[in-house]
């Protein structure tokens, strides 16, 4: 290892583990860094791949995709989601837990944001299960698991991030691919769920209201997804331009047909959006400075080679993988923790001859795990407060929903067809 | 008197921010719309500007998000520290953030945009100076090291929102 990478390394660790902003920590590492190369224009450096990290097209999407959830979060549309889901699923032994599940899911196909999901959905579900007779840390816990799956299932701002910083991989193929495991995700949680049920005894069940109208409440928030898919797959539009119809479409809904967005409330939500999008941007332009270090010193190929050698075998090397952004994830957010990872270990596992696209459904199925551990886990300590009870209380009832994300995540890793078939039969 | 006027230049940066990100939703919408409807010219500049503004969003809204604490840090270790350690982290953490907007975003974001404006490079459609683009690293960079410095001098601020939690 040479002098410089171990001052890069030193110098990031520190500055995190003070709380330094990971964005800040890149930032810094990288200058450090690269003023120890010397003969190099270090600050000219930093600032221009942070400009030129942000100025990509393809990176336009985050911002409308999360002005678009939150737009759509604003309104009730968890309520009529909620709805449908009671409709689907409320009957069955045990339904309400599975209405809580379905919703996080359907929630997912339209806002992509698991926090908005845990919030909105939470609000609601946790009281009714409690009143149910289910365990508060139960379903808290059930609530934040099912929450994540939202960023599995398209669209995902967390997979155009991966897309741009593994390069030359599709975003329209990696939404298709997120399909299959996010509701496989979803039904892991949902068996998990199911034993507990039976265990305990409890089954309560949710009053379906009448199909056709929930249905058709809640058609025009499902739209979105089949416009912003079907525009994508049928090449009318860009994931872009996809995710700016997707803004115009949750306007014209919110505002216009449920009129639960006034006008005066739009430059709020337009500055929420700016900041929300704002901190995943310059974790983006930040890092882009750090990767410009670590490709200098031939850090992904160091790395490369010392996974490689300790195993040849792609079964071996993505177990050891998995274990890592595992334990990542349960201290990093999945942001910084695709940014930072995904350019050193994808060469490896590419040489591997592991496709791009299924490796990124594994990075981010496995970060979307870490949401839900502690000490940090966005997820559970959301839901935590929103059902009002402490991450102390609640992290046992985690365990099992725990044991089902991972059971989906090695199937996901070890059967690529469910991530590649849709996207191979739509030719992507 | 001086509170007011920094008061007034806060809520100018939130409404330029606000005005700049309404702006990058029409710019991609009429691109959208061009291409398709009958008797406009698709225009390929839409694209170039909303790159353009897209830098200036991001970055302007980092350094108000920065004001609120709202950038994602693992404040997990912090949390076990006694409250004088913890008082003595938080201005290391100002500190380090005032050398990277200092250094890399102010400096850096200078020469960038000096050289690039002085090799008169422009964008290949608009034909605007890239250099202005490039501006939004040193004034986005300026705002970072006031809310730094304001920081420091310890004057209440609102508390970690919530959705500062991106992408999940």
């Amino acid at each position: 290892m040479s002098a410089e990478l171990l001052v890069l390394l030193i110098v990031f660790i520190a500055v995190l583990g003070l709380g330094v902003p990971v964005a800040v920590c890149l930032g810094l590492a990288a200058i450090v860094s690269i003023a120890s190369i010397g003969d190099v224009p270090t600050g000219f450096l930093v600032a221009q791949r942070i400009a030129t990290g942000i100025a990509s097209f393809p990176l336009l999407a985050i911002p409308f995709f999360v002005l678009s959830g939150l737009l759509m979060g604003e309104g009730g549309m968890a309520r009529r989601l909620i709805d449908l889901a009671a409709a689907l699923v409320g009957h069955l032994p045990g339904g309400l837990a599975y209405v809580t599940t379905t919703t996080c899911m359907l929630f997912g196909a339209v806002s992509g944001s698991a926090v908005a999901a845990v919030s909105s959905i939470g609000s609601f579900m946790i009281p009714q299960m409690v009143t149910k007779g289910y365990g508060r840390d139960f379903s808290v816990a059930l609530t934040a698991t099912s929450a994540t799956t939202g960023l599995i299932i398209p669209p995902s701002n967390i997979m155009i991030v991966y897309a741009v910083v593994a390069g030359n991989v599709s975003v329209a193929a990696l939404f298709m691919a997120g399909f299959v495991p996010g509701v496989l995700v979803g039904l892991c949680i949902m068996i998990a769920a199911f034993f507990y049920n039976v265990k305990t005894g409890n089954q309560a069940r949710m009053d379906p209201p009448p199909l056709m109208p929930a249905l058709v409440a809640a058609l025009p928030s499902m739209l979105l997804i089949v416009i912003v898919l079907g525009g994508i797959l049928g090449g009318i539009f860009s994931a872009t331009e996809a995710s700016a119809v997707a803004v115009a479409y949750a306007l014209l809904l919110g505002v216009g047909l449920y009129r639960e967005i006034s006008v005066r409330k739009l430059p709020d939500i337009l500055l929420r959006s700016a900041k929300t999008t704002a901190v995943v941007m310059l974790l983006i332009g930040t890092s882009q400075a750090m990767s410009w270090a670590l490709s200098f010193e031939r850090v992904p190929q160091t790395v490369g080679e010392a996974l490689l050698g300790l195993s040849q075998s792609p079964v071996v090397v993505l177990m050891i993988i998995n274990v890592l952004l595992l334990v990542v994830g349960t201290f990093m957010d999945m942001t910084p923790a695709t940014l930072i990872f995904t350019p050193i270990l994808l060469p490896a596992v590419m040489a591997l001859g592991v496709d791009p696209v299924h490796f990124g459904i594994i990075l981010i199925t496995n970060l979307c795990i870490g949401l839900c551990t502690p000490p940090v886990g966005t997820c559970l300590f959301l839901a935590s407060s929103v059902g009002n009870t402490t991450i102390a209380r609640v992290v046992p009832r985690v365990v099992p929903f725990f044991i089902a994300m991972v059971v989906a995540l090695l199937l996901i890793t070890y059967i690529p067809e469910i991530s590649l078939w849709l996207p191979r039969r739509l030719g992507l | 008197m001086l509170s007011r006027v920094w008061n007034l230049a806060v809520r100018g940066l939130q409404l330029l921010t606000i005005a700049l990100f309404a702006a990058l939703v029409v710019d991609v919408l009429w691109g959208v719309v061009a291409r398709y409807w009958p008797g406009i010219v698709p225009s390929d500049w839409t694209e170039e500007l909303g790159i353009y503004l897209l830098a200036w969003v991001s970055l302007l809204g980092s350094a108000l998000t920065y004001r609120e604490h709202g950038h994602l840090g693992l404040d997990y270790f912090v949390t076990l520290f006694d409250p004088a350690a913890q008082r003595l982290t938080a201005i290391i953490v100002e500190l380090c953030v005032l050398v990277f907007a200092g250094y890399g975003l102010c400096y850096g974001g200078y020469r960038l945009v000096a050289d690039t404006l002085a090799s008169g490079q422009l964008t290949p459609v608009l034909q605007w100076r890239t250099g202005y683009m490039y501006m939004s690293v040193p004034i986005s960079g300026a705002f970072f090291v006031a809310f730094a410095i304001e920081h420091l001098l310890g004057r209440p601020l609102p508390s970690r929102p919530v959705e500062a939690a991106p992408s999940a």
